[in-house]
This record gives structure tokens, C-alpha cells and sequence, in this order.
């Protein structure tokens, strides 16, 4: 009995298996595939755009898409420029490969990528995607539905807005990492490690994005001489339209009202009654956020706690060496900080971007009012403009450093 | 149903080697009592043997008689000084007493052999057989019965070290082929009556002596009796070694996995006894089986309890760890290199796809040809004489591996992978063990070339689920995991402190399931008492007390 | 069958807990979120609560005759033929489920990581797996959910864990958004048919060691993995909110891909995630699989079920082809899900019924004719 159940499992599982034989379907070897490790994304130029081959439409016959023209430059890592082990010294040689290919839409341009690639072109590696200014305040939505739709791309892949061309960070060549675009991926990533910037990869992004009350913010990023990239502020959005950046101290207020606890900014505070000024560092923060009506209209109240520490005093002539000198340090502290949030929360009103998520706040805390008068982001918009706001901040130095005076 | 299996088996095998030819024809015919009939007829079955000796003498200088033995398997010394020297020169006390025919047999082996081992028998069959065991078998004229005298003395080597089962802290008794020593070392280790012995005989032609071994009172009576009844079905021409009979008692002959633990070890033997399980030896075979077993006793040494419990616990995971990973390392390896390069670190993701850029095949066949490849060097290495297979494993390993590098038909993380899955499988401290791990190797090395890491935990659910619905004489294979048994479960990925188990693993369903005695669980608050001695001297003496209670447990 | 009843109370509870978590885990917070925005996980413990009312009638109705399944004792309840027919309609419906979740599955697969290989192939690789297991007797088959059980709440747990760092607690508020209530009835209802695995214990009670303690079985089997489903909703929301998780097919896998472990040590968790997951897909399949075959040996009266699991297997393999694509396949889910929930609440509170007026009206006549 038991002789025949065999046979016949023999027999079902090599039919079965004859198929699958055939198959491998998935494999690919990691040095058959062209690994994609950055991706910069311009608007195409004039001359560029009489260049574009017809890959995936056939001239006009096909309903070309409105947007603007899009050039797409990937920066791709060349098997074995990167060797195994310990670098070997005199590798001048560039490892990785950039290829520059123009297209409508973000796989219109990836379809042209692969026509001159003889690998597949392999996304799973993609860690930094930089978008020209130009185009981001055009709106970012065009890339991102690829960018979902395709299981390859890492939900931790970093978005960053360029200020110059985004060809120019794929032709860049840092002397601090082997792979120029992992240098890339870790300025962002060590940057929001250290506390210079809030956490920011393209999952995050998405999220904020889809959410209802809260607008978009990305890392803005300037090129410093050749070889140096500077985290130059902040890119803020309205839907998915950059608006405008901060300047690179307004991104620790963002990250104070926001109740980012990781401080990593300084600011040099004037002493009261000097003419001099120390430097004061957050070390961290604890924000809370209130939100209420206020006759009708929508009222925000901030409180921020601020540990600071005193890093560097301007000349000798300021004596920290008693309390009552920190505690004045403390306020004139405050009232800075206070004084730049309420510019910042002005300024970002003035262009429609929550990037605090203060609407997030009012659609989860007083939801009759929310689901009355907002329910979608568009309304939420208009309404940010209209709040009102009140902040209190409250610095405590705790520390000043080895030295006594 | 495997033991039906058995059984069909030996029946459908036609009787074409009748054990014995020659005795076969004089069937069980009785002796007669004349001495030249008797010679005649051993000389007719073993006549052209050149150690037959037949020696006439006359006993008590009146009886003429003669011994027979095969001189190739007794002890001469023993023949001369204990049989042939009380028979010829008659002993001062039986000195004028008579002596007839009828009472020759009785005076001779109550009074007169200076040997503990005397029997009569009248039957030619058993005549030769007794001859071909090394007894010696005096025949007397007239009397109908032949005495047979265990004189046998067969070579054997000395017990050493056992070879496969190395541990650096513990006992360095190995068994040997000789049956009576190996159940001499275990009787060393277990005087108690509990520890019982059966034999019985298996092999046509070998006529092996079998001995199953098992605490009384402790093993469970039904795995016992159901150990017997496979063994008595089993009718074979030879059993050479304890492996034959492995291969008709265990429950799933097509399962890659061993169902039965063979060791060289007698301790290992042992605590096996002692946690209920049943051990078999077989005569000429330098193995003990011991079943019932579960596979996370075949992680397990008899170290990880010599030692102590963080020191056994800590090895035992690193043994886990290798026996993972000469499962699924290669298969890992080729559907991260090959369907999913993105779970690598970038960076280390571009230094792979550099080295292997000059590599023509796909990581499946790669991999699988190193693998081969490695198999053909291990059985080399095992069948080459000590003095070469130590020089060729090293010039195999290194010189290949680089040559294949070099030569572009492999890249070095490759070699990487291959040698630690090598190393890995090394780990496991049972060889049948690792086998099955080594052979299941490659099918899931194909499936994770078809469908990467998908393929790999199919692979792996249906290596699992076979074990989970093995059975080793009734006991499921994976207990105490599942089937769950908290008892057992402390001893299966680390090895808790023997004073956390005092009870026998309970999957064995063992009659007597107490280890420890109840106050030896103490032992950690008279840790904390001894500390306290300066302060109160009272509790010192408890302290003995307790110590010698447990450890007599223990043993 | 003769297999000895060996069950324990602990195999028990494993055996739901690794029923009821599978595939569905993975677009469970999307069908929460859709229902009831914000209160997805109010919506799910209310969809869990509904499981496990039925679970419990389920349980109590196989305590009363703690020798039977449903299959046999539904013909002592309600009559030979008429218990026959329903007992063809809970068979079918858990054959549908079968292929169903091994289309789902592999509808997964083949979307996230083998995006070239054959959606027919990884169907039939899971039904094989599922088909060649189901050999086994009941014992083993208790023996191998109890083992997985651990590999299946442990990658969930992880990610959870490591996830939370980016949770937005803001998110989950408010508890009670204010939905249609239609809507969130019908969500619920969908969460209530991803525990529909947990009819299995019908059958498992016949072989337990001892069936009085089958409540407990349940009542734990039920706790554990409605936790973990309400876990993983809750950290799914927190973390991406209720608009991001409507963009997204798998919200859990896409938790997994956004989920970084500490040193990098693995870069992408979700396909780790799936991998892992292959194994509580494969109990779910395994366990509705063999219910499936089970009971039709007991309905026809056979005395073993090895064959019939090859038997079924091509059928299985059709029904799971049936749906066009993705998007009809999940359509077709939530219909089934909910139409089931008559066969697997509905049709044993029925039975409960007319048992409890049964036996009442025995005690009466033996009262009166006493």
C-alpha cells in the first residue's frame, strides 16, 4: 500500500517539478543587474529634449503627457571598480558610472535608462533621490507613483531638494566614501542622526503627504565649492509643491515646535547689559502642543522646554562663572527662540505649508470641529492661514562645558 | 506499520542461504556413545579444517575419551592446565572412589575441572555449534552426553579513546568489538540489578549476540517489549555491525533523518539508561544503539553535562548556530547574491557584484559545483590513509579554493560561504546527523535557485514538517519542542543547571520520572547559607549533607 | 480514525493561534482603515469581539458532544440529510477559503518579490506544501502548528517593536471618528471572517486529551492572536496614518519595509518579513486544508483522508485561478469573507439552538413519562 502512495507522489512531483525546472525566473545575478545607487532629477533643456528617442511612444501618435520634459541622471556602481576588501591604493578610476537620459515622466525616463544599459536596471540600492529646486516647486507628485508602485525602491531611501541642478550631485566625487552617492545618503542620514535635521526619508514623506493636516517638508541642499554639499535649510511644501526653504538655523525651531527631542543647533545669544555674545547649543527639547478654539477660530499654543549648553563664549570679557548671568542667558535665550518661531509659523502661514502638522493636532483633538468645517487638506489650508498661535519657550542651561568661568 | 514492514520484508526474501550446509544434513541427530562414531561425525562437518584438533586421552587413566576444539579460538593454556591435567591425572580426593560410566559426567564437572563454565549436551548440532564458539568439548566412550567447556579466546584490542565522539572534558573509555567487554564497561558504570542485560542471537550465518540493555523500573516497559519484537523479527544471514540492525528497527527507513543514535561512548550510553532510553550492542560492533530518540539529542555531547551549565549552554548554541548554518547557509547566500541583493548593506552589495563579476555561472551552479566538489575532498579525506588525508585536506582547501578564485570559476565570498557551511556541519557532534543536514543541503539549494528566499523557507517547512510527523518508537521526533513537555524543554537550546531538572525528560514516558531527590533542589539556598557560615556556624553541617544527597542523585 | 487523543489544551490554543494569523494580516489594517478612518482599531476589536462570540459558540456546541465534529454532530442536531447538505456547504466554503488565501499569497509574492516567476507557480508550490502535510494524522498535524507558532508572532513582534520609533500617536485620534456606521459594520465583519481558521477547533475537539478544556483553548487562542491583530492595526495607524495605509495594498508589509533594524544589519525587512511570513501562510492553508479533507471523509464515511488530499488539490488550483487580478481577488475576499460568516457563526448558533431545545424537551419528556 504504502509502495504505490510513493510511486504516485513520485510521479505528481516530477511532473510538477518539470515546470519548474524551467524556471529561475526571478534570478538575476547581483553583477547582471546595473545597480542604481542615486538618481538626480532636472528639468530637461531645450537641446536636450530634441535628443529624446522614441522608447516608450511612438511619436505623436500616442497622448504624450502635458508636464514639462524631465532629465534623469542615475548614478550607477560599475562591478568591480569597487573591489573586495581594503582599498587598493591608485584606484583613480571614477566606480561608479552616471548616465544621463531625458523622458516625460519619471519611467518614461527609467525605459530610456535601460535602452542604454546592457543590465537590468535594479532600484533595490537606490538610496538618495536629489530633485532640482526647479522641479520640485513644480510638484512632486509625477515621481512619486512610480516610486510606490515599484517593491524595489526602500521606504528609507532619502528625498533631498537640490538648490543648484541635480546632475551636478551625480557627477560629484567626495573624498570621504568610496561610492559618491552613499556619501550622499549619509549626509542625511548622520545629519538627522546628530540632530541637524528631522527625520526625513521617502516613506516619511509619503506619509506626511497623504496625511490631511499636515504639509511636506524636505532636506535643501546646496553644493559648497567642488567637492562639499551643505545642508542649506529646509524645503517646504503646499501639497506637493515646494514653496520655500528656511535658512539652515530655522530647521532646529522646526524641529522645536515639532518636539524633535535631539537638539544639534546653536545660536549665539546677546548677554544682557554686554555687547558680547555666547554661543548656546540645544542639547534637547520637550514641546507640547494645545490646541483649542478660540471664538471660532483655530488657536495653537506652544510650549517648549529647551536644555542648552554653553559652548563657546565670544571674548573674555563676559564672566560666566555665576548663576545669575546663566539665568539672564536663559531668558535672552527664550525670547530669541520665541521670537524666531513665531517667524517661522508667520512665514510658513504666508505660504500655505502646515509643515508643523498643527492640523494634524486639531483633526485628532477636536474632531467635531474638523470634520464641520476642514475634513480635506484643501480647506485645511485656507484655515492655516487664518490661526493664531501663541508660544512660550523656557531654556534651562544646565551646562557649560570643562571650564569654570 | 514499520514493523510490519519488517517483517514482510524478510519473508518475501527466498531462504537461499541455508545457515549451515553440513549441519543442515545431519539436522539435530543425537550423539552416540561411542566415541568413534561421534569423531566421525564432527569430522565429517569440520573434517577439512586444519584447526580442527581431536585429541584421544584416556580420563582417570581408564575412560578412553576425547577433546575437540577448534585451535584457532581457544585459550591452549587453559585447555592443558584446567581440563586436560584434572582429567588425565586423577585428583588426590577422587582417589579410590568408584567410578563408573554412569556417574564419569557428574564427578567430572562437580569435582574435577578447574572451570566455571561446564555443560552437557547430546546432540551433534549443538556439538559443532559449541565448537565454532570456541567451547571444547570432551567426549567419553560409552557415554551418551559431551561435556562442552567454554574455552574461547578471541583477540581484541584495547579499549581506547572513541574516535568520532571526542570531548575535551569528560570520560575516554570508547567501546570495542567484543560484546562482553562493552557490557562490562556499562556494568562498571551501573551496579545496580535495575540494569539488565537480554540477549538474544540475529544473523543465520553470523549468529551475532545482541544484548539489550535498559534500566528496570525506569524504561518504559512498552518500548522495551516493542524493541524485542522488532529485533526477533529480523531474520537475516549477517549482522556485521549495529548499523544492520539500525536499518530494520527504525520507523522510517526513507527519512533522511537517523531514528536511532549509535555512540561509541559507554558514558554516553549510559545516561542514555538512565533517562529511560533502551541501548542494543551487538557482538563485533564498537557501536551501542540507542533508541527511543529525539533530534535535539543529536546536538548534544556528554560534555555539555561534565561541564558546567553557562559554559554547556553557550556551546550547545554555538552548535545550534552551525547546525543552522550548514543547512541553510549556501541557499542564503545564492538568493541574496542572486533575487535579493538589496537585504546587503550597499556597499558591501558593490564589493559581491565586483567579485564576482568575472565569475561565467549563475551563484546556484557555482555554489553547487563548490559544494560537490568539497563532498568528493571529505570522503577522500576519510578514505585516505592518516599520513596523506592530512596533507591533502590542506593542500585541497587552500590551493583549490584559491586556484578557483584565481581562475575566475568562483569568488572569493563564495568560498567564504562554502567553507564556513563546511566547518558548520563539522559542529554537529553526531556524524549521521550531519549527514542528513549535508544531504538536505542541496535540495534547498535548488529550490532557493528557483524561488530565492521563498524558496528557501519552503524548503525548510517541508524538512520540518517531516520531522515533526517522525516518530522514533512511539516517541514524536521533535519533543519536548513539540509535542510540548516543559521538563524536557530546559534541556533543549541551553542546558540548564542539573538541579533545575530533576525529573526525566517525560516524552520518554519513563516508568520512574524522579531524578533528583527532593531536598537537593536546595542547593542554591545553602549557597546563600555557606555564605552566611561565619555568622552561623550551625548551618555549615547541613551543607555536607545536602551535597552528598545530590550528587549521589546524580550518579 | 484510531489516532489516540492526545491533544493538549496548549496544542489547542496553538493550533488557533496559527490558524487565524495569516495572509489576512497583511491588508488587515487597510480593510480597519477603510471602515472606520481613526477608529480602525476600535473597528477591529469590535470585529474581533464578533470572532470570538462565534468562536465560543463554536467551542460550546463541540463540548456537548465532545466525540463528534460539526460534520457528524450537525446530522444527530438537525437530521441526517438536512445536516449533510449544510455540512456540503461548510466543506465548499472552506475549500474556497483554501484557495483563496493561496492565491492571496501568492498574489503577494509575485507582487513584491518574485515579480517574474508565474503567479501559477507560487500557488501551486503553497497548495503542495499544504496538500503533502495534510497526509499526516491529527496528532502530527497538532504537533506542527505548535511548533511554527513561535516563528509566526515572532517577526510580527519585531517589527512592531522596532516600528514604533516613528509612531505618531496623533494619528489614532480621534478614537471614534464619526464614520458611517454601515461602513464600520461592514468592516467589521471583515475583520470577524479573517478569524474564520478557528472553525478548525470543530474538529479539534474530538481528539483533545481533554475536551472540557476546549473554552480555555479558545478563549486563549483568541486573546492571543486578536492582541496581535489589534497590535499591528494600532502600530500600522500610528505610524502611517489613516490616509497613507488607504494608498497602500499590504500595510503591514509596507511596516516591514519601513522598519530599519538597529546597525543595519538587514536593509529590508519586509522581504525578510515575507519570507518568514511563508510559514504562517502555510498553517492557515495547512489547517483549512485539512479541515477541508477531514470533513469530507467523515461525510462520506471513509476511513482515511491521505488520497483525498491529492484529490482535491487540482480543484483547490482552479478556484484559485478564478479571480482576474489583485484588485477583483480582494473584492471577491471581502464578499466571501462576510457571506461566511453565516456558515461560520450563524449556521453553529443555529444548531446550538435547536440542540439546547432538543435536550429541553428531553428532560421534559423524561419528567413527564417519570
Amino acid at each position: 500500500m504504502w509502495q504505490n502512495h510513493r510511486e504516485i507522489k513520485v510521479v505528481i512531483l516530477f511532473f510538477i517539478l518539470i515546470p519548474i525546472l524551467s524556471g529561475c525566473w526571478d534570478s538575476k545575478e547581483i553583477e547582471k543587474r546595473a545597480n542604481v545607487l542615486a538618481i538626480g532629477i532636472d528639468k530637461a533643456s531645450e537641446e536636450e529634449r530634441k535628443m529624446e528617442e522614441d522608447v516608450s511612444h511612438l511619436g505623436k501618435k500616442f497622448p504624450i503627457p502635458d508636464e514639462e520634459m524631465i532629465k534623469v541622471t542615475a548614478q550607477i556602481a560599475v562591478p568591480g571598480r569597487i573591489p573586495l576588501g581594503p582599498q587598493q591604493p591608485g584606484g583613480a578610476v571614477k566606480p561608479v558610472l552616471v548616465v544621463k537620459v531625458i523622458g516625460h515622466t519619471f519611467q518614461d525616463a527609467m525605459l530610456n535608462l535601460q535602452q542604454e544599459l546592457a543590465d537590468e536596471v535594479f532600484l533595490g540600492h537606490l538610496r538618495i533621490i536629489v530633485i532640482s529646486e526647479e522641479i520640485a516647486r513644480k510638484g512632486t507628485s509625477r515621481f512619486n507613483d512610480l516610486l510606490r508602485r515599484n517593491p524595489e525602491i526602500r521606504r528609507t531611501a532619502s528625498l533631498v531638494v537640490s538648490k543648484e541642478t541635480a546632475s551636478k550631485y551625480m557627477d560629484l566625487t567626495p573624498e570621504l566614501e568610496r561610492i559618491p552617492s552613499l556619501y550622499l545618503a549619509d549626509i542625511v542620514d548622520n545629519l538627522t542622526a546628530i540632530g541637524k535635521f528631522p527625520p526625513s526619508f521617502i516613506g516619511l514623506f509619503w506619509t506626511i503627504y497623504s496625511s490631511k493636516g499636515q504639509d511636506t517638508y524636505l532636506p535643501y541642499l546646496a553644493l559648497k565649492g567642488k567637492k562639499t554639499i551643505q545642508l542649506n535649510g529646509l524645503a517646504y511644501f503646499h501639497g506637493d509643491k515646494m514653496v520655500g526653504k528656511t535658512s539652515p538655523l530655522e530647521i532646529g525651531v522646526f524641529m522645536a515646535v515639532r518636539g524633535i527631542g535631539r537638539g544639534g543647533y546653536g545660536a549665539f545669544v546677546e548677554v544682557p547689559g554686554e555687547d558680547e555674545s555666547v554661543l548656546v547649543r540645544a542639547v534637547s527639547r520637550k514641546t507640547r502642543t494645545k490646541v483649542k478654539l478660540k471664538n471660532g477660530i483655530p488657536h495653537v499654543s506652544i510650549r517648549i522646554q529647551y536644555e542648552s549648553e554653553i559652548d563657546e563664549k565670544e571674548s573674555a570679557k563676559i564672566l560666566l562663572s555665576d548663576s545669575d548671568m546663566l539665568k539672564k542667558i536663559e531668558k535672552e535665550s527664550s525670547k530669541n527662540t520665541k521670537k524666531s518661531i513665531e517667524k517661522l509659523i508667520a512665514k510658513t502661514q504666508k505660504l500655505n505649508s502646515d509643515i508643523f502638522g498643527f492640523g494634524e493636532h486639531f483633526r485628532a483633538k477636536l474632531p467635531q470641529y474638523w470634520n464641520k468645517n476642514v475634513k480635506t487638506k484643501e480647506k485645511w489650508s485656507e484655515i492655516y492661514k487664518t490661526i493664531t498661535f501663541d508660544v512660550k519657550v523656557d531654556s534651562h542651561i544646565h551646562r557649560v562645558g570643562m571650564k569654570s568661568k | 506499520m514499520s514493523l510490519f514492514r519488517t517483517k514482510k520484508r524478510s519473508i518475501k526474501k527466498p531462504q537461499l542461504l541455508t545457515p549451515s550446509k553440513l549441519g543442515e544434513e545431519k539436522g539435530s541427530t543425537p550423539t552416540s556413545s561411542s566415541l568413534i562414531e561421534t569423531e566421525k561425525a564432527v569430522k565429517e562437518i569440520l573434517g577439512v579444517n586444519g584447526d580442527l584438533q581431536i585429541k584421544h586421552f584416556k580420563v582417570f587413566g581408564q575412560f578412553s575419551a576425547a577433546s575437540v576444539y577448534l585451535s584457532s579460538l581457544v585459550n591452549q593454556d587453559v585447555i592443558n592446565q584446567d581440563i586436560l591435567k584434572p582429567l588425565m591425572y586423577e585428583p588426590e580426593h577422587l582417589m579410590g572412589r568408584e567410578k563408573t560410566l554412569n556417574n564419569l559426567i557428574n564427578l567430572i564437572i562437580t569435582e574435577t575441572l578447574y572451570h566455571s563454565q561446564a555443560k552437557t549436551d547430546a546432540n551433534i548440532d549443538e556439538l559443532i555449534g559449541g565448537l565454532l564458539l570456541g567451547e571444547t568439548v570432551i567426549i567419553i566412550d560409552g557415554v551418551k552426553e559431551a561435556i562442552h567447556i567454554d574455552t574461547r579466546k578471541v583477540e581484541k584490542r584495547a579499549i581506547a579513546q572513541p574516535e568520532t565522539e571526542q570531548v575535551i572534558l569528560g570520560p575516554r573509555e570508547g567501546f570495542i568489538e567484543n560484546i562482553s567487554t562493552n557490557i562490562s564497561l556499562l556494568r562498571y558504570r551501573l551496579p545496580t540489578p535495575d540494569f539488565q542485560v537480554k540477549t538474544l542471537k540475529i544473523g543465520r550465518l553470523t549468529k551475532s549476540t545482541v544484548a539489550i540493555c535498559y534500566l528496570k523500573g525506569i524504561a518504559n516497559e512498552t518500548v522495551i517489549k516493542e524493541v524485542e519484537k522488532r529485533l526477533s523479527e529480523i531474520d537475516i544471514d549477517a549482522i556485521l555491525d549495529v548499523g544492520y540492525l539500525e536499518q530494520f528497527i527504525e520507523d522510517n527507513p526513507f527519512s533522511p533523518f537517523p531514528q536511532t543514535q549509535s555512540t561509541e561512548r559507554p558514558d554516553k550510553t549510559v545516561a542514555n539508561l538512565i533517562e529511560g532510553r533502551v541501548a542494543i550492542l551487538v557482538d563485533g560492533s564498537p557501536f551501542s544503539l540507542v533508541v527511543p530518540v529525539v533530534f535535539n539529542q543529536f546536538y548534544q555531547t556528554t560534555e555539555d553535562y561534565s561541564s558546567r551549565f553557562l559554559m554547556g549552554s553557550f556551546v550547545r548554541l554555538a552548535r545550534m548556530l552551525a547546525l543552522v548554518f550548514s543547512l541553510i547557509f549556501p541557499s542564503l547566500y545564492v538568493s541574496l547574491i542572486s533575487f535579493n541583493p538589496e537585504l546587503l548593506p550597499t556597499e558591501f552589495a558593490v564589493a559581491v557584484a565586483g567579485g564576482r563579476a568575472g565569475v561565467p555561472y549563475p551563484a546556484v551552479i557555482e555554489v553547487l559545483i563548490i559544494e560537490v566538489s568539497m563532498e568528493i575532498l571529505r570522503e577522500a579525506t576519510v578514505r585516505l590513509p592518516k599520513q596523506v588525508g592530512g596533507a591533502l585536506s590542506i593542500v585541497g582547501v587552500l590551493v583549490i579554493g584559491q586556484a578557483a578564485v584565481e581562475a575566475g570559476l568562483a569568488s572569493p565570498i563564495t568560498v567564504v560561504v562554502i567553507a564556513l557551511t563546511t566547518i558548520g556541519s563539522f559542529a554537529t557532534p553526531t556524524y549521521t546527523a550531519a549527514f542528513a543536514l549535508r544531504m538536505l543541503r542541496f535540495p534547498i539549494m535548488i529550490l532557493s535557485g528557483i524561488f530565492g528566499l521563498y524558496g528557501i523557507m519552503v524548503g525548510v517547512i517541508f524538512i520540518f514538517n517531516h520531522m515533526l510527523s517522525l516518530k522514533s518508537f512511539g516517541v514524536p521526533y521533535m519533543a519536548p519542542v513539540s509535542p510540548e513537555n516543559y521538563q524536557g524543554m530546559k534541556d533543549v537550546i541551553i542546558r540548564s543547571p542539573l538541579w533545575w531538572m530533576p525529573k526525566r525528560p517525560g516524552f520518554l514516558q519513563p516508568s520512574n520520572q524522579n531524578r533528583l531527590s527532593k531536598n537537593a533542589n536546595k542547593i542554591l539556598e545553602h549557597n546563600k547559607v555557606g555564605n552566611d557560615q561565619r555568622e552561623d556556624t550551625t548551618n555549615g553541617g547541613s551543607k555536607g549533607d545536602h551535597n552528598t544527597s545530590s550528587n549521589d542523585n546524580l550518579n | 480514525m484510531g489516532d489516540p487523543k492526545e491533544i493538549t489544551t496548549l496544542q489547542a490554543t496553538t493550533i488557533l493561534i496559527s490558524t487565524i494569523i495569516g495572509v489576512g494580516v497583511l491588508p488587515l489594517p487597510l480593510f480597519a482603515v477603510r471602515a472606520g478612518e481613526t477608529s480602525a482599531p476600535f473597528v477591529t476589536l469590535t470585529g474581533i469581539l464578533l470572532a470570538a462570540i462565534g468562536l465560543m459558540i463554536l467551542t460550546y456546541l463541540g463540548m456537548r458532544h465532545p466525540k463528534k465534529t460539526i460534520i457528524t454532530y450537525s446530522q444527530d442536531i438537525i437530521g441526517k440529510w438536512l445536516g449533510k447538505l449544510f455540512s456540503i456547504f461548510v466543506i465548499f466554503f472552506f475549500v474556497i477559503l483554501t484557495s483563496l488565501a493561496a492565491r492571496e499569497f501568492g498574489a503577494v509574492v509575485v507582487t513584491a518579490v518574485l515579480r517574474e516567476t508565474p503567479l501559477e507557480v507560487t500557488v501551486i508550490v503553497m497548495l503542495l506544501l499544504a496538500s503533502i502535510s495534510c497526509r499526516n494524522n491529527i496528532n502530527v498535524f497538532s504537533y506542527i502548528h505548535n511548533f511554527y507558532v513561535p516563528m509566526i508572532l515572532a517577526p510580527v513582534l519585531i517589527v512592531v517593536a522596532f516600528s514604533l520609533k516613528n509612531a505618531n500617536s496623533l494619528y489614532l485620534r480621534p478614537i471614534f471618528s464619526g464614520n458611517d456606521i454601515r461602513d464600520m459594520a461592514a468592516g467589521m465583519l471583515t475583520i470577524s471572517a479573517l478569524f474564520q481558521g478557528s472553525f478548525i477547533i470543530t474538529m479539534i475537539i474530538p481528539s483533545m486529551k481533554s475536551p472540557k478544556k476546549a473554552l480555555k483553548a479558545s478563549f486563549w487562542g483568541i486573546l492571543v492572536s486578536g492582541g496581535l491583530y489589534l497590535l499591528i492595526v494600532i502600530a500600522t495607524v500610528a505610524i502611517f496614518g489613516p490616509e497613507e495605509i488607504k494608498q497602500i495594498f499590504w500595510p503591514t508589509l509596507e511596516l516591514a519595509r519601513t522598519t530599519a533594524i538597529p546597525g543595519n544589519i538587514l536593509q529590508r525587512l519586509d522581504i525578510i518579513f515575507l519570507a518568514v511570513w511563508v510559514l504562517a501562510v502555510f498553517t492557515t492553508l495547512f489547517s483549512s486544508y485539512y479541515f477541508s479533507i477531514h470533513s469530507i471523509k467523515e461525510l462520506l464515511g471513509l476511513k482515511d483522508h491521505k488520497m483525498l488530499s491529492y484529490f482535491i488539490l487540482p480543484f483547490v488550483f482552479f478556484l484559485a485561478m478564478l479571480p482576474q487580478n489583485i484588485l477583483h481577488m480582494y473584492e471577491i475576499i471581502q464578499y466571501i469573507g462576510r457571506a461566511g460568516l453565516l456558515i461560520t457563526i450563524m449556521y453553529p448558533a443555529f444548531l446550538l439552538i435547536i440542540d439546547f431545545l432538543r435536550s429541553w424537551r428531553k428532560k421534559k419528556n423524561v419528567a413527564k413519562s417519570s
